[in-house]
């Protein structure tokens, strides 16, 4: 099968939704040239009236995208790094989040917010972020987190054509992961997660870049331990299914999140998996997350981002 | 512009119904029939009614919080008793009873109601990005008050639709007050409409108790706007009677206003002054006013049946308004 990069298969995926729908359009700072090379180029075919390049203005891009959706069209907001974000966070998490809810469901606000998260290139705390639990903190949102270029692009479609707000958080360390993309025509539905490995013996739940981290792990304690990598794909929605099942199966559960660890996703999942499958866990579930600092810089950053050799460790601890 | 005849009847009947639903609100917050709070917009109805009686079905609107809105939504055509029915949290109300106070009437160009004061500023944006585009001749007027023009995201609107030349008015309410303290501790210039220039858009200042003056300086704003001339800026200096919400303090810990000065404002209550000057034309008469009185009347108690006698909205109703299909 044919193999792309994950920057080229977003851009793929931006190309085809916007020719097969006139009212998606791209909205963002340095959209035109492209800060990663995803949209690199688009405006060529697609005019500057759809590859809208915009003043430093994060409520102001935000708001272009949403008060757009909700006349009708089906904007890709550009935040560049999710820690961008924050500047609007009026905007994605009062607005967009909520405003459907607000208004009895009377409007509708499909825009994608798209954005760069993760750490791994030393960038410390204002371009390093992964947002996932400040996300899920707001119900209205949708979450998408691509491990490979093969759901980047699959994901990212559904996300555009989805009537309601999602977040769209590629991580950085992946856009030159290469991987197999058929030519032809797909899309990946939201809440439906990926064994990425099947194992008996512990379940790792990951998202991201993470998932590629624990599946490193699993493959160093091939012949030793049976390891089992799920990855949701969305955290809202959440395929629980899934994830239960396999629980259901190894009874030693890991959850990793590059994400803060405190009050932080693996927390909820945790939580969910005790309080569902209680009988079926032979072990206390286990959690590997971002430290509760700020991402640091420097080469203090390893010290606060989760590692593979963390996730390895929490997998053999549960066996021992 | 010269206003016709119909068309100042109209202003008048619009200022008269905005101050008979301002009234029913805030009587009955006080009788405890309103859900949430309220901020009168007694006095300076003049603005809203004055941008919002000649727009289009169609066009977009956010309106001012004063009168929760009450002035613009009236004006633009919108059944006031679908607004009381949201304040009182029943199932016929814009937002189902989901909303306390946000209004919504997407028919009618208001895509919901914001909170925290200045958000409407980028959804302004995005709403004048699509009217550019869709080809519907519509146009996004946005009215504030000279406090919410101190958020970033009102420069941030500024610099985006004159940049874009989007089809968008902005209409400063500015009543020189903010919650406790004069406008002026927040302002370093004495008209909001000279930040348009910085922005290279024109800005104009009229008088905000004159609903006629509001109307013919808006109006060929919209029309510059709809004729794909981009944006521009009103200030409509008024006035604000009470206090920045019913049960708290007027101005504190600042200029506190005597009862005698608040006298001296009354003087200047837009109303009257509409009247007199329409009954001095010839254009209104006893009559008239006393006819238009007696509806503005019959039609807040037809908004308070039909509020007090619907259902109560019902907690099925959460869900499905999360997630759209």
């Amino acid at each position: 099968m044919r193999q792309l990069n994950y920057a080229n298969a977003m851009r793929e995926a931006l190309m085809e939704e916007m020719n097969r729908d006139e009212r998606v359009f791209v909205v963002g700072e340095s959209v035109l040239g492209g800060s990663f090379g995803i949209t690199t180029g688009l405006v060529q075919q697609f005019g500057p009236e759809r590859i809208v390049d915009t003043p430093i203005a994060e409520a102001g891009i935000a708001g272009t995208g949403i008060g757009a959706a909700l006349a009708g069209y089906r904007p890709v907001v550009d935040f560049m790094f999710a820690d961008f974000m924050y500047i609007a966070a009026d905007e994605v998490f009062l607005k967009a989040a909520q405003w459907r809810f607000l208004h009895g469901g009377k409007v509708n606000v499909p825009v994608v917010f798209f954005a760069a998260v993760g750490g791994g290139m030393m960038l410390a705390n204002e371009h390093s972020r992964i947002p996932c639990t400040l996300v899920l903190h707001s119900p209205g949102l949708k979450l998408a987190l691509p491990s490979n270029p093969y759901d980047a692009k699959g994901l990212l479609k559904t996300a555009v054509r989805d009537n309601n707000p999602v977040c769209f958080f590629w991580h950085k360390l992946l856009l030159g992961m290469k991987g197999e993309v058929p030519e032809e025509e797909y899309t990946i539905p939201f809440g439906v997660a990926e064994v990425k490995r099947e194992g008996t013996d512990v379940t790792v739940v990951a998202v991201s870049n993470m998932v590629n981290l624990a599946l490193a792990a699993a493959r160093e304690l091939e012949g030793k331990i049976s390891v089992e990598v799920i990855d949701p794909r969305t955290l809202e929605p959440l395929d629980m299914d899934t994830i239960l099942k396999s629980v259901e199966k190894t009874g030693r559960v890991v959850i990793v999140d590059e994400d803060t660890e405190r009050c932080g996703f693996a927390a909820e999942l945790g939580f969910q998996i005790q309080n569902k499958v209680f009988d079926s866990l032979d072990a206390p579930i286990r959690r590997v997350c971002a430290a509760n600092y700020p991402i640091a810089g420097g080469y203090m950053e390893k010290c606060v981002l989760p590692q593979q050799s963390q996730i390895k460790a929490a997998i053999e601890a549960h066996v021992s | 512009m010269a206003l016709t005849n119909d068309q100042l009847m109209k202003l008048y009947t619009n200022l008269v119904r905005a101050r008979a639903f301002d009234r029913l609100f805030v009587r009955r917050l006080a009788e405890g029939r309103l859900l949430g709070f309220y901020h009168s917009s007694e006095g300076g109805e003049a603005p809203g009614v004055g941008t919002c009686t000649f727009l289009r079905k169609e066009d977009f609107f956010f309106p001012h919080h004063r009168g929760h809105g009450m002035p613009h939504m009236i004006s633009k055509g919108i059944d006031p008793k679908y607004y009381l029915a949201e304040h009182t949290g029943k199932s016929t109300g814009m937002c189902g009873g989901m909303s306390t106070f946000h209004a919504c009437a997407v028919e009618y160009g208001l895509y919901g109601g914001a909170g925290t004061l200045g958000s409407c500023f980028p959804l302004t944006v995005g709403l004048g990005w699509a009217a550019k585009r869709n080809g519907r001749g519509q146009v996004v007027v946005t009215n504030f008050g000279d406090g919410t023009s101190n958020r970033g995201t009102f420069h941030e609107c500024a610099l985006m639709i004159n940049n874009w030349k989007l089809p968008v008015v902005l209409v400063c309410e500015n009543n020189g007050l903010g919650m406790f303290v004069p406008a002026k501790f927040a302002h370093p210039v004495e008209d909001i409409a000279s930040l348009a220039q910085g922005y290279g858009m024109p800005g104009v200042v009229v008088d905000g108790q004159d609903v006629v003056a509001v109307a013919e300086a808006v109006m060929p704003a919209v029309e510059r706007a709809r004729e794909g001339k981009g944006p521009s800026m009103i200030e409509a200096k008024c006035l604000r009677f009470c206090s920045h919400a019913m049960g708290i303090p007027d101005l504190a810990g600042s200029e506190i206003r005597t009862q005698e000065e608040i006298a001296e404002l009354r003087k200047r209550d837009p109303i009257p002054l509409c009247r007199a000057r329409l009954m001095e034309h010839g254009i209104l008469t006893r009559e008239d006013v006393e006819r238009i009185d007696r509806e503005a009347a019959a039609e807040v108690e037809a908004a308070e049946r039909f509020a007090d006698e619907s259902p109560v909205t019902v907690p099925s109703c959460l869900e499905p308004a999360l997630y759209a299909e």
